[in-house]
């Protein structure tokens, strides 16, 4: 296990991106510089009051220059509400890196990374990591929305290709759920292993897809967590192997051994 | 000014009065990434059965307001898994190390002792009678007093090392089960373990817990965690073990006047890996600044 850190942290920007998804930038190096691709973050939220546990957060990109990680995190209950009506500048109390890591496969297999909603955030990295790497990546991401495909742009600079994007309503690329447009891909091309974070039941297709292609598949996940250090055992996820913690055995897990 | 915080819990010597909740701090190995475990008086483990158990389905927390709901149901790999991979760590710890022990029947409980008293650097054990999670055993051995007596006899049959009994505030009258685990010899109470409870999403329809029900933790629980210590330390005369919503070392010194000889940090954990230990400097940091020479002078110290 590699040494988790306490920091203290600050909040140096916190904007809307769109409907219901915020942007955090925060200043905290060592913990920045520490992050590796699918890492999260465990953070108290100031002013939080009766709620007193953390929210853990994925990391999305790392500025090491500047010591800095945003976070790309979407509005879903209290905790964060709370945090989208805070203004930055603001202090933070930050657990991290958390949870293991994407690896970069050994071949020159082509990959396809699948993310839905905020899932783009955590594969952000891993994909920079790969493509550094000279790996062939293909990118789905799925939304609601056109608005709501915000790490579109990002994705596109970084493969110099625009990524397949789907959304629930039509309003940009495929028109229905991503699990379509990779069940297309699965058919029409060879990859070497799917990377996916989302949803949970979307996931769980992703999941079917590919290992019903016999492509090995990996999957973050995430359940509700206290501690975020290994202790309590909320988090767990069900596993051919029994529970395992999804903070610090996972977020990453082999998708041929999770009991959905 | 010198301060002596060291206290005597039923023939266990801490160097200060504080200890962690088990089931919140693993066997402290997690925590050590953050601050120096032998710190603390000492380390209870999560709670540890003859046989692994697969603990419950999720989701097992809920958050609720000022403290949270869990349903882990025990989860634990066992006692040999304890003693292979736990307990020689815990021992080169600088702290005393108390194992909490959980069982399905009396016959589990009295097995899990025996099987660790074959080993070194255990120095008390915590005996869980008042898990409110698991279906057999836990909650049900600590309801009743003849029941909560007969855990404790088989137990104290296997042991001379300190024996704690960790009381459930689920009951009418918690001083009953307190005598009646005095009088099988229990060394020591702990109190309280956590309060019964339940979320509910109004959206959905349905419980948070996939257990439906769960035990409340946190400072949400203090003020009654607070009166049951007082209550118990009028009702008997072995030493009190408190805990429920400490999060600060004035919260330790007012279970110390209410009558606790040391206490524990639980929930306060997963909101600060490093609880425990603020809860440690805080007590040093009230004494000097009252004047207390010895935290010995406090216990049960209220004036009423």
């Amino acid at each position: 296990m590699c040494e988790i850190l306490q920091r203290s942290g600050t909040v140096v920007a916190n904007r809307k991106l769109a409907d219901n998804l915020f942007l955090l930038d925060i200043q905290s190096r060592e913990i920045a510089c520490a992050m590796g691709p699918g890492q999260f973050i465990h953070v108290q939220i100031p002013g939080m009051d009766a709620r007193i546990l953390r929210r853990p957060f994925s990391v999305y990109q790392v500025d090491e220059a500047a010591g800095t990680m945003s976070v790309l995190y979407q509005t879903v209950g209290a905790g964060t509400q709370h945090l989208a009506a805070l203004e930055a500048p603001f202090s933070v109390d930050i657990i991290g890196p958390v949870g293991n890591c994407w690896e970069v496969p050994e071949g020159n297999d082509r990959l396809l990374l699948v993310a839905g909603g905020v899932g783009a955030a955590p594969l952000f990295v891993y994909a920079q990591q790969l493509v550094a790497a000279g790996k062939q990546v293909d990118v789905v991401l799925g939304a609601q929305n056109k608005d709501a495909l915000v790490a579109r742009e990002a994705y596109e600079e970084l493969l110099g290709v625009e990524p397949y994007c789907a959304t629930d309503d039509g309003s940009y690329g495929y028109h229905g759920f991503c699990t379509g447009v990779v069940s297309e891909l699965a058919k029409s091309k060879q990859y070497g292993l799917v990377a996916c974070c989302g949803p949970e039941p979307m996931m769980k297709i992703v999941s079917d897809i590919a290992l019903d292609s016999n492509i090995p598949a990996r999957v973050s996940l995430e359940k509700r967590m206290a501690c975020g250090i290994g202790a309590c055992l909320s988090c767990v996820v069900n596993t051919v192997d029994g529970y395992k913690r999804s903070c610090v055995d996972g977020p990453i897990f082999d998708a041929a051994k999770v009991v959905w | 000014m010198d301060i002596n915080t060291q206290v005597n819990l039923g023939g266990l010597m801490m160097k200060n009065p504080v200890t962690t909740a088990s089931g919140t701090f693993a066997s402290g190995k997690e925590y050590a990434q953050f601050f120096d475990v032998g710190k603390l008086g000492a380390i209870t483990t999560k709670g540890v059965s003859l046989d692994g158990w697969q603990g419950n389905d999720t989701p097992r927390i809920a958050e609720t307001p000022s403290g949270m709901l869990n349903s882990i149901g025990l989860q634990n790999p066992g006692v040999d898994a304890f003693v292979k991979k736990d307990l020689p760590w815990l021992k080169e710890q600088d702290t005393k190390v108390i194992v909490n022990v959980s069982g399905h029947s009396v016959d589990e409980y009295q097995a899990v002792v025996e099987a660790l008293e074959a080993h070194e650097g255990i120095d008390a054990y915590e005996i869980n009678i008042s898990c409110p999670n698991v279906d057999r055993g836990g909650l049900t051995f600590g309801t009743d007093p003849r029941v909560a007596a007969e855990v404790v006899s088989a137990c104290r049959a296997q042991t001379k090392r300190p024996m704690i009994v960790k009381l459930t505030p689920n009951v009418t009258d918690i001083t009953e089960i307190a005598r009646a685990v005095e009088a099988a010899g229990a060394d020591a109470v702990s109190l309280i373990n956590t309060l019964l409870g339940m979320a509910i999403d109004p959206y959905k329809r349905k419980p948070i817990l996939a257990r439906v029900v769960g035990g409340l933790s946190g400072p949400a629980v203090k003020p009654v965690a607070l009166r049951m210590v007082w209550q118990v330390h009028q009702a008997v005369n072995i030493p009190i073990l408190g805990m429920g919503g400490i999060c600060t070392g004035l919260d330790a010194i007012e279970f110390i006047l209410a009558g606790a000889s040391a206490v524990a940090v639980g929930t306060a954990n997963f909101m600060n890996p490093q609880s425990a230990l603020e809860v440690v400097s805080g007590i040093e940091s009230f004494c000097a600044n009252q004047g207390v020479k010895d935290i010995n002078e406090l216990i049960g110290e209220l004036n009423c």
